[in-house]
């Protein structure tokens, strides 16, 4: 194993041509990308908030609109998504802190949201990454957390916007108004439990489950109407207009978090056994730092960073490292991610990951040199099986190789390879300069099909990517 | 030497390149009959408007402008008939190889599509954030040999999980030559964990056609080529024997029409597809089954859209030899006003568990306390009686 090849391929997202003989120090070259700051998006490249508030208030108002007017929300739409993709994926691509930008997929993946399953998430996928996990990927795993329950894309997701409390005035209300009986959704709290915090077997019960979501509710989202967006007025102003008036948003306004107290289930609550008394928002935000000071929350998170880095079957001892890393700084992402770095069983010669399809293809460019990315490539990875912020359920994808070495994948990889070598682009490129980003033993028998110059240079890149080696980190 | 990809491919597979090891995987262990295929309708399916209750006195009345005449229909018995697309499925029926289920619901009320899945594919009686599929549990539970496979774009929760299984897509990256395969195949060698998966992928590109476009004409979407490929992987001796299929478009909220209509097409495609894999798969078909399902039906009556919005119950279909004989399954709760779910919908009487533990225990030799592992807290939920032999 190289060393250096080791820190850039499984920390790292993929070696560049030249870097394994800049990096002589692996682990000093790591930690060196801790200490810059968050790593924010430059906001040229980013749509604004209104723009953003726009595409989703498109989505939420079809039936009362022409199909001009679909067309155009639609129109809206892709084209913020598709400019959402790019930029995080040129982030990945061209970071100069690969390390720091793995993590940030590692956490966006741990608490993602999904735009395959909820639509109204798709206009705020790439918000979330940049206003929830950017931020705190050096910080404090509570201040993450508590900015995803905050964030539209996560309220929407795991629908605790539509969540009401089954006492608080707003249902009742509701009931009075349309009869229509409203209440308790209880699945951000089942995965904040389950997928966020303490894991599975963490120690809650259902009956956690439905407080926890009693303590969340009122947590919406502000900007789109909606029926948590009535606003009651004194008793004088309804007895004037007979009727309770709609919030209606502008047109160009952000959206974002509210808590609406009187969609809030009052009283007294317990959560795992801890009371909280009828706080309003203050209630949820101690319940949420609580789930992530629990001992369970720090194994559950120690063990999947592990199974991320070290191997799909994590020794127990690094996961034991990283879990009193965790806990005895209080959840300080940037000393786990220093622990990693010191983790010998990371540096092991027998311990390596399969690449999934985004970590794949994002190796590829960076191994081509690419700072850029083809406009197809949210469609290149959606046919690999890896969309961008679409995994199929809340627990996000794994990175087992189990779920990605299939063979047909396999085949796929070499189809797309063949497809991305042939284009004109990559004409200039000697298949023999790829060889130092592979980490390939002496007498692989990629070295002599990658210097055999009587096969042709384009299938020689292609072997190289698509080889057996290149699919490991 | 050149070969050309199929000589290249067999050399392979059995034994030409020596140094090749038996696949540990996919087709190296001892029998066991039955097949299973599951073919998940993803959207909704408007069971309504495909097995159509045109003997029920409030029928007619129900579906207004959606409703069939019985002459547009294939009469199945004095109750139901086929829509006009599903006419093919015809000789499924005269051959005693077709059950309808209808009023068919999974075990929890939801209009979701997410949640509907989930449940529909993970076999439980709640939404889960995180559970296997209920096929890879029954890979899990059964003995003897077997083997499973996504032949679908992706990997359907159906058929996520611990056991390993295979996939097939015809999704095509790129056209790929011997040569080149051959080199890869070379690398592929130098890796112990991967070798064999690599071969599985070759060989099922072999099993599934020998022109070398074969990926690329079972294109998305189009039913029966993509039958007709998973019926060549599935008719082989060794080949997998329990697959997971999706196909998507059945959310017709607007202009779902009626013969000849959006839907009426799509139906067309999917009876054409499920005759064409009985063809395909020759003698291999009399130990097959294959269920047909999705993850609700729609609403009762159109919308304002001249489509159906999410609904409760709907059809499904039990297609294979060990099928009892044609008829339709079902508790049939009627129409009528007052016999629709919330005013809104048909009304659930048929658990979509037990209708699939039915088809598994006529199709594989599993006990009842297997297949309450493959469906969990499913125990007081029974088989379906009479639906298969």
């Amino acid at each position: 194993m190289d060393v250096a090849l080791r820190a850039l391929n499984r920390f790292g997202l993929g070696a560049r041509r030249g870097e394994r003989q800049r990096v002589s120090d692996p682990r000093g070259w790591l930690k060196a990308q801790l200490d810059g700051g968050a790593p924010s998006l430059h906001a040229s490249d980013v749509p604004s908030p209104g723009v953003i508030g726009d595409a989703v208030r498109g989505l939420r108002m079809p039936g009362q609109r022409d199909a001009q007017e679909r067309r155009e929300a639609r129109r809206h739409l892709v084209e913020l998504s598709a400019g959402e993709a790019r930029t995080a994926l040129e982030a990945r691509i061209s970071s100069d802190r690969p390390f720091v930008e793995r993590l940030v997929a590692f956490w966006s993946n741990h608490l993602c949201v999904s735009s395959g399953s909820k639509i109204l998430v798709a206009p705020l996928a790439g918000a979330y990454e940049r206003d929830v996990i950017r931020p705190h990927v050096l910080g404090r795993f509570e201040d993450m957390v508590l900015a995803s329950a905050k964030h539209p894309a996560m309220l929407a997701y795991l629908d605790n916007f539509q969540s009401i409390g089954p006492s608080s005035p707003g249902a009742r209300m509701g009931q009075r108004n349309n009869g229509a009986k409203r209440g308790l959704n209880e699945n951000y709290a089942r995965e904040l439990l389950e997928l966020h915090t303490l894991g599975v077997n963490g120690g809650y019960t259902q009956a956690d489950v439905q407080e926890l979501a009693r303590v969340l509710t009122g947590w919406t989202i502000d900007g789109i109407g909606g029926p948590g967006a009535r606003v009651p007025q004194s008793t004088q102003a309804r007895r004037a207009n007979g009727a309770i008036r709609r919030a209606q948003p502008q047109p160009g306004s952000a959206i974002g978090f509210t808590f609406r107290e009187r969609l809030h289930e009052p009283g007294t609550k317990t959560v795992l056994k801890e009371h909280y008394k009828e706080d309003g928002l203050a209630e949820g935000e101690r319940a949420i730092r609580a789930l992530c000071r629990h001992p369970s929350t720090a194994t559950f998170v120690a063990t999947k960073l592990a199974t991320h880095f070290i191997s799909d079957d994590p020794p127990p001892a690094a996961v034991d490292r990283l879990a009193r890393a965790f806990r005895s700084s209080d959840g300080d992402l940037k000393v786990v991610a220093r622990t990693l770095i010191e983790e010998p069983e990371a540096w092991r010669d027998d311990a390596r990951k399969f690449r999934t399809p985004q970590d794949w293809f994002v190796a590829v460019m960076r191994a081509f040199g690419a700072n850029e990315v083809n406009p197809n490539a949210p469609v290149v990875l959606r046919q690999l099986r890896q969309p961008l912020w679409s995994p199929p359920s809340p627990k996000g994808f794994g990175d087992a190789m189990q779920e990605w070495a299939d063979p047909d994948s396999l085949l796929n990889r070499g189809e797309l390879a063949r497809t991305i070598s042939r284009q004109p682009a990559m004409a200039a490129l000697d298949p023999r300069a790829l060889i130092e980003v592979v980490d390939v033993p002496a007498g692989n028998p990629l070295h002599s099909l990658i210097a055999d110059t009587s096969i042709p240079a384009p299938e020689r890149v292609a072997l190289a990517i698509a080889g057996p080696a290149f699919q490991w980190r | 030497m050149t070969m050309n990809r199929r000589e290249f491919v067999r050399n392979m597979c059995y034994g030409g390149i020596a140094t090749f090891a038996a696949p540990r995987v996919s087709f190296a262990q001892v029998a066991q009959n039955g097949r299973l295929v599951f073919v998940l309708l993803r959207g909704g399916f408007d069971g309504l408007a495909a097995i159509v209750p045109y003997g029920d006195p409030d029928y007619a009345a129900l579906r207004g402008s959606f409703a069939f005449k019985e002459s547009e229909l294939t009469p199945l018995d004095d109750t139901f008939g086929l829509a006009p697309g599903l006419s093919p499925l015809r000789t499924l029926w005269d051959s005693n190889e077709l059950a309808v289920v209808h009023a068919m619901a999974i075990p929890h009320r939801t209009r979701s599509h997410f949640d509907g899945q989930a449940i529909l594919e993970t076999g439980l009686d709640h939404p889960a954030g995180s559970s296997d599929g209920w096929l890879n549990r029954l890979l899990q539970v059964m003995s003897g040999r077997r083997s499973g496979i996504a032949i679908a774009a992706g990997m359907p929760l159906s058929l996520s999980g611990p056991y390993q299984v295979e996939s097939w897509s015809p999704t095509q990256l790129g056209a790929v030559d011997d040569a080149f395969l051959e080199r890869l195949a070379v690398l592929y060698r130098a890796d112990a964990t991967l070798q064999n998966r690599f071969e599985a992928a070759l060989q099922q590109q072999e099993l599934v056609g020998e022109e070398p476009m074969a990926r690329g004409t079972a294109r998305r979407g189009a039913i029966t080529p993509l039958m007709q490929a998973a019926a060549r992987i599935l008719r082989q001796d060794q080949g997998p024997n329990i697959a997971a299929m999706e196909f998507s478009g059945w959310d017709t909220h607007a202009n779902q029409g009626m013969a000849g209509g959006a839907l009426d097409r799509l139906l067309g495609q999917l009876a054409e597809g499920l005759v064409a894999f009985r063809t395909a798969m020759g003698p291999a078909w009399q130990t097959t089954t294959v269920v047909v399902m999705t993850e609700f039906g729609r609403t009762a009556r159109p919308n304002g859209t001249r489509g159906t919005d999410h609904g409760t119950a709907g059809a499904g279909f039990v297609i294979g030899p060990h099928v009892t004989r044609a008829k339709v399954v079902s508790d049939w709760p009627g129409v009528g006003q007052n016999a629709l779910y919330e005013g809104r919908d048909l009304k659930p009487t048929l658990d979509t568990r037990a209708v699939l533990k039915a088809a598994l225990s006529g199709t594989f030799d599993l006990t009842a306390a297997q297949l309450d592992r493959v469906f969990p807290n499913s125990s007081t939920v029974r088989a379906s009686s009479g639906l298969m032999l």
